[in-house]
């Protein structure tokens, strides 16, 4: 299906957009990089550029070189921003301790989030960041941009920011990193009236939902994250950018259980591809690769001699449910038992392919915090439609919503309120009826409360008989 | 929408020492006064106080909090 947008696109023209010229843009030779100092000394950091891997270091004192041969009269924000900004990190590897002060009252009018205040607390040694704020840009959904979009983004990024950025941060979001709050405004008025774009998502906010690249170039993508993806940001930009949640609420929408997008273990919602029905056979074609007239896994790992391809000690074998098997040299799966993993598929993608009546499974609760390890999503919705209008998953969004907004405590997570509460609550809350997929491992732990109502006939529990036989 | 507004200024004014607060804690606060509020009532009446420059927002990048613009920490610091 054509992609409709909710708007009119607006066609950007770099040539039009442009700030500099091209003689501005290469304004320096290798040789003037190989004899530049920064500002300040830096001997730790530069022991970083030692090392066989390209070093952030190198690159931003390329960058400090390229900001003072442009000269102050060509830039908003001081033109020393990099030297400074690698003197102070260097100052905070001698002190063991950072320099930064995060937060505070920085933001456009009528956001709550896309800035994140960030302040230096020696600006006097380092002017150039004494403001070093962020901010977030959606991106557009699968990170489809247009040339004169990402030109026009560096120059105005250039003329009012530090001109460092991130592509991309974990949110999916393009980081520009470094301004000053007088910055802040006329950026944002560039973003959305000139560039077509918003900011993303920060604090108590939806943040940017993110998707894998999806039908776009993938035949293994059973929805079109990228429609779905965009969807969910137009209906829900109040929730994007006026924050009034417990915590930080992430979507992310990945076009098969391959996950590119990890939505499994970022994602407060994630949404994965998935099918109803069998995985479609070609018997033909799985002989071949028996045969070895197909290479597996698509050619990825024919850098190396691994032997005849071996279908039993490749797939078979590695099924984590057990759920295939030859029978009279044909492969047979048992369906009820696939859990979903892709490693069949992905082994012999033109043997194998998803079945046809595709959509969603909906997980809730993952988090991927710093300081303590990643919580995976669980799964509460193995199988919904996933087609425009989306009404069927924007009600089940609204209804978490709701009751996070309602049961989430100040800066929990939606999994971490999930488990305070119980799955079993939140099944009863969103109207899901429980399932061994909710389960974490169902053939060794099948055990669930059931309640009088739910077992045909009752049952009957005298709590007091049994507290007369067990200490509480 | 207007009682709404008025207790969750009523609210921020009440701080003694804290200046910033979370949407739950006013939410809490505005369902004590005017029973029947909502939470999307309340969060509605939050951006429009924002959108008056009555309230501003305080971030910390991961959370988000809310205050009377002139009380407390209002400028860059």
């Amino acid at each position: 299906m054509a992609f409709e947008p909710k708007r009119p696109q607006k066609k950007l023209n770099y040539q039009e957009l442009r700030l500099y010229t091209d003689e501005q843009l290469k304004n320096y030779t290798e040789e003037e990089v190989k004899n530049f100092k920064p500002k300040h000394d830096i001997p730790k950091l530069e022991q970083l550029e030692d090392g066989p891997w390209p070093s952030f270091v190198a690159d931003a004192k390329r960058y400090a070189l390229r900001r003072h041969k442009l000269g102050q009269e060509n830039l908003l924000i001081n033109e020393d921003v990099v030297d400074d900004l690698l003197g102070q990190l260097e100052l905070s590897y001698v002190h063991g301790e950072t320099h930064w002060k995060h937060g505070g009252i920085v933001g456009v009018i009528g956001y709550g989030g896309g800035v994140i205040g960030r302040y230096s607390d020696v600006p006097e040694q380092f002017p150039g960041v004494a403001h070093f704020h962020t901010m977030r840009v959606n991106q557009v959904p699968s990170k489809f941009y247009d040339t004169n979009f990402l030109r026009g983004l560096c120059d105005l990024w250039e003329y009012r920011g530090s001109g460092l950025l991130n592509m991309h941060g974990s949110t999916g979001d393009i980081i520009l990193l470094g301004t000053f709050t007088e910055q802040l405004e006329p950026i944002f008025q560039e973003l959305t009236q000139v560039l077509d774009v918003d900011l993303g998502g920060s604090g108590s906010n939806l943040r940017t939902p993110e998707c894998c690249v999806g039908k776009a170039r993938c035949e293994y993508a059973l929805y079109d994250t990228q429609e779905m993806c965009y969807e969910m940001v137009m209906h829900y930009q109040d929730e994007l950018h006026r924050p009034a949640f417990p915590y930080k609420f992430k979507f992310k929408f990945d076009g098969c259980p391959n996950g590119c997008v990890a939505s499994i273990a970022r994602a407060d919602m994630s949404f994965i591809g998935t099918w109803k029905d069998d995985i479609r056979i070609n018997q033909d074609a799985v002989q071949a690769y028996i045969n070895g007239e197909f290479p597996p896994g698509g050619g990825s790992h024919k850098g190396r001699d691994w032997g005849k391809f071996d279908i039993y000690a490749e797939v078979i074998d590695r099924c984590p449910t057990g759920c295939m098997s030859m029978e009279d040299g044909k492969l047979v799966i048992d369906n009820a038992n696939c859990t979903r993993c892709m490693h069949c598929i992905n082994t012999m993608p033109r043997a194998l392919k998803p079945g046809v009546e595709t959509g969603v499974s909906i997980l809730f609760g993952a988090k991927a915090p710093i300081l303590e390890g990643a919580q995976m999503s669980v799964m509460v919705i193995p199988f919904m439609k996933a087609e425009p209008p989306y009404d069927n998953i924007k009600e089940i969004i609204d209804r978490t919503f709701e009751w996070w907004m309602e049961e989430g405590k100040n800066r929990e997570r939606l999994g971490e309120t999930i488990q305070r509460v119980g799955l079993q609550r939140f099944c009863e809350i969103i109207g899901v009826p429980p399932a061994p997929q909710m389960v974490k491992e169902p053939r060794t732990n099948p055990y669930i409360f059931w309640k009088e109502e739910d077992v045909p006939g009752g049952f009957k529990r005298d709590i007091d008989d049994y507290r007369s036989r067990h200490a509480r | 929408m207007e009682d709404i507004k008025k207790a969750i200024v009523e609210f921020l004014e009440s701080g003694k020492t804290k200046t910033k607060f979370y949407f739950k804690d006013i939410e809490k606060a505005v369902k004590d006064k005017v029973p029947n509020a909502r939470t999307l009532q309340i969060k509605k009446a939050c951006s429009a106080l924002i959108n008056e420059g009555v309230l501003i927002y305080y971030s910390t990048g991961s959370t988000t909090m809310y205050g009377l613009k002139g009380k407390g920490i209002t400028e860059d610091h």
